[in-house]
């Protein structure tokens, strides 16, 4: 378990990038809609290895409807992960389970 | 019919405040109407995807909504009107530009170019055993420098059929390919230029059909490193590159963007004329580029050695 942030720290509506690993890029980013949050991992089904954002946290469509990959513009529930449109129809992205402590702190199982 | 090159690009876009603050932050120049050109007026062209002035989407939603060639003069648009006018329809708009679809529906224009003749050097470098070239205490880079792109370079495009594009392109418009990915698709350039592509296309799925990437010429590979590190500072995302491709020789770093599509920074692309014979190449890694870097924040070796 790793600790992201606090769930304070992602506005309403939102998305956020995170780099628990280190890895010099963002692996996985969160969405919170109210009180909920979703996790996935930032890699897009179509390729395989190319993460979803233009910019850094870019990860949902204008009206924040969907998640959206930049690359060739595949689009995916919030909720589900589920590829909706686009090149990767069908496919999902990978999900990653949270938790929240009682203060508020966002972990992630990775 | 000697076309040049695409003079500029048309968007639809879901995103209009992003796309333009991109543009300004790629280097190009905000001329108003939502037009962005660089150094030799070669332009962007971005408009909210229901503005009724945009041509019809394709199909699959592409914010590609058009592309507009520079010819050399009139007698060559009278020549495409002539052509394209055998078998579909060609507009003559307001400004005295064509406008017609290519045999996949990508909406062309044609207009007499509006690009500036450009008279500036390309990056210049020193080497052993070269006359100098730089001159002396002519200093090859700046810590801090805001490159400006320097010409509209290619599009690339998502096509359903790359063949019948092909046939189009060579027969009715006078493109050469001039090296080709098997299965994929050609790389092509209009008479009027030596680049080695001004178009390239990626045979897909018929959905996928769009804008894959477009790209504008630099003065040389440290312009687009500097342009490309630039945009990781301001948060943008990196797609591919910095790179040198095989086919073309041009160096490349490709970024995402609101535009549906990579956008791309380009220099020292091959120059080809009519003796050069179209080479095909298996698609994959190892034949789309010489050798691949990736960024990384600034680094040193820390200190002195330990004892
Ligand atoms: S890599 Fe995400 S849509 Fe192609
Ligand atoms: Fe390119």
């Amino acid at each position: 378990m790793v600790l992201l942030c606090h769930i304070d720290d992602i506005p309403e509506g939102a998305a956020k990038g995170f780099d628990p690993l280190q890895e010099g890029r963002d692996s996985l980013f969160v969405v919170r809609q109210g009180a909920t949050l979703y996790a996935y991992r930032d890699l897009c089904p179509h390729y395989g290895e190319t993460a979803l954002p233009w910019r850094k946290d870019g990860y949902l469509d204008g009206a924040g409807q969907h998640i959206v990959c930049a690359s060739h513009g595949a689009r995916f529930e919030i909720d589900t992960g589920l590829c909706i449109s686009g090149p990767c129809r069908g496919q999902t992205l990978t999900g990653i389970t949270l938790e929240v402590t009682a203060t508020g702190q966002v972990l992630a199982h990775l | 019919m000697n076309i040049i090159g695409p003079d500029t690009l048309v968007f639809g876009v879901d995103d209009v405040d992003a796309c333009e603050e991109y543009l300004k932050d790629y280097g190009l120049e905000s001329v108003g109407d939502g037009q962005f050109i660089a150094l030799d007026g070669t332009s962007v062209i971005v408009a909210h995807k229901d503005d009724p002035s945009l041509p019809e989407p394709l199909a699959s939603g592409s914010m590609l909504r058009k592309t507009i060639y520079g010819v050399a003069d009139q007698a060559t648009l009278d020549a495409i009107a002539a052509e394209l006018d055998k078998d579909r329809t060609v507009k003559v708009l307001d400004n005295g530009s064509l406008e017609a679809q290519d045999d996949a529906g990508f909406v062309l224009g044609f207009q007499v170019t509006i690009r500036k003749p450009l008279s500036m050097p390309a990056e210049q470098i020193n080497a052993p055993g070269a006359s100098s070239m730089r001159g002396f205490n002519s200093l090859g880079v700046e810590k801090l420098a805001t490159p400006k792109p320097r010409s509209l370079s290619h599009v690339v495009y998502f096509v359903p059929d790359f063949a019948k594009l092909e046939a189009f392109y060579s027969q009715r418009l006078g493109f050469v390919t001039t090296d080709r990915f098997s299965h994929v698709g050609p790389f092509m350039r209009p008479a009027g230029t030596h680049d080695h592509h001004t178009l390239f296309f990626i045979e897909t799925p018929p959905h996928m059909q769009g804008c894959e990437h477009f790209t504008f010429h630099m003065a040389g590979p440290t312009e687009v490193v500097q342009a490309g590190t630039n945009m990781v500072n301001k948060g943008y995302q990196s797609f591919w590159g910095p790179g040198r491709h095989i086919m073309g020789s041009n160096w490349f770093w490709y970024f995402k963007s609101p535009f549906g599509c990579h956008i791309e920074y380009d220099a020292d692309m091959d120059l080809h004329d009519e003796h050069w014979t179209a080479r095909e190449m298996l698609p994959g890694a190892d034949n789309s580029q010489t050798f691949l870097l990736e960024f990384r924040e600034k680094w040193a070796p820390g200190g002195p050695p330990q004892q």
